[in-house]
């Protein structure tokens, strides 16, 4: 997700090519061709500037919905709706070729795991491991960071744990939300936070106790295929991984 | 039995090199990005910057191409070529022409048509599945929400949120 103004250009982009499993984008206006992961410009008039990032998450849509009840959700095209991809598309997709492999012992180039890149470090945390556990503690780049699924048991994000005034370590707890899966309440308590007992929802505010109304910083997570991520970021460390 | 090299069959070879050449030109053109830049195929980093080299010049180069070989047939077509080289002459302009107009169709677009203006819906009017998965965003207090079926197909949306204009992409 960029933004699509820079030095006083508004882009129109569009889809010039697929490269290394991602794609590469060309503005109208200057005819230069754009990473799409990167958000680079690679060739042309302005090669070598960025795009300014935009932050996202990815969620399900009850999540969302339940978040952003006044939201705006992208309506399909009906003439291309047949060709969108199948539900089960990612599953599917883990049987599709790789052309770049990066291989391991317990990791297969398809496997999906949550990428975060913060605080000078790149790490990947494997989906599998993040969706037993429910809530991940771990460090990223020397920074406290907090890895949690969300009250929908598949929406997942990921937070600085930094708590102003608490020296030391502070570890959270995923608590079992109040309502069952599939109808998640906004604003439920989700966790809670050792130093100080407060409850904590799943935009990161807490909602009850002595820290109610802090909230913590958002770390952006990205959910990507291993070989993905390891060849755009090729000194990440895998949590659960140890590295020779 | 072999010709004496006549001038007349001088100037014919010559024009007849430019046109093969044309075509050759325009050809590589075609084909070289899309070779190069396609799905499931490892891209090097200098074969890259080449196709996109190929991809931001090709169209003046192309314009070039179908000028030259025009006036190239004409005038092998002046030193009274044989009906074979005729043709031949024909299907090579023809063919630098094809491949030139080949070139400004976007394949990509073709496969994956892009979305053009985006429409959106009320979260409450939509009939999406709870499960399914969207790209979620906010900016200056407007939430949109990109279902990833939809924009893992059209790749590309260009979109304004909360007054700033973005590009979501998947």
């Amino acid at each position: 997700m960029w933004g699509r103004e820079l030095d006083g250009i508004r882009f129109t982009f569009h889809l010039a090519g697929i490269n290394n499993q991602n794609f590469l984008m060309r503005d109208e206006e200057t005819g230069t061709y754009w990473q799409q992961i990167t958000g680079r410009a690679v060739s042309g008039p302005l090669a070598g500037k960025t795009l300014p990032f935009v932050p996202s998450d990815e969620l399900t849509f009850a999540l969302w919905k339940a978040e952003e009840p006044q939201g705006m959700v992208l309506k399909d095209v009906a003439a291309y709706a047949s060709e969108y991809s199948p539900k089960d598309w990612d599953v599917r997709m883990r049987k599709a070729p790789t052309v770049l492999s990066y291989a391991r012992p317990g990791l297969a180039p398809r496997d999906v795991m949550f990428g975060i890149e913060a605080f000078g470090a790149a790490r990947a945390f494997p989906a599998v491991a993040v969706s037993q556990k429910k809530l991940v503690l771990d460090h990223v780049g020397g920074e406290p960071v907090m890895l949690v699924v969300g009250p929908d048991d598949q929406s997942v994000r990921a937070f600085r744990v930094r708590l102003a005034g608490a020296a030391g370590p502070i570890d959270f707890y995923r608590v079992l939300p109040a309502s069952p899966p599939g109808s998640p309440a906004p604003g439920a308590a989700l966790m809670i936070d050792s130093a100080t007992g407060s409850k904590w929802d799943f935009s990161g505010c807490a909602i009850e106790g002595p820290r109610k109304g802090a909230c913590l910083e958002h770390v952006r997570t990205i959910r990507d295929y291993w070989f993905d991520w390891r060849h755009y970021h090729p000194d990440t460390t895998v949590f659960g991984i140890a590295h020779q | 039995m072999a010709e004496r090299a006549t001038p007349i069959s001088n100037r014919r070879t010559v024009w007849g090199v430019v046109l093969a050449t044309c075509l050759a030109v325009s050809a590589f053109c075609l084909i070289y990005p899309v070779y190069v830049i396609r799905p499931f195929r490892h891209q090097g980093v200098r074969e890259f910057a080449a196709a996109l080299l190929v991809l931001r010049f090709r169209q003046p180069v192309d314009v070039l191409c179908v000028l030259v070989t025009v006036a190239a047939a004409v005038l092998y077509w002046r030193n009274r070529p044989r009906l074979l080289a005729r043709i031949a002459a024909i299907a090579g302009t023809i063919g630098v022409i094809a491949f030139s107009a080949l070139s400004r169709v976007n394949i990509y677009e073709l496969m994956f048509h892009p979305l053009g203006q985006p429409a959106f819906l009320a979260a409450s009017n939509s009939k999406l599945d709870g499960d399914e998965h969207v790209i979620a965003v906010k900016i200056g207090g407007a939430a949109r929400a990109y279902p990833i079926r939809s924009i893992s197909y059209h790749h590309i949306v260009n979109d304004v949120v909360g007054g700033v204009p973005i590009v979501a992409t998947y």
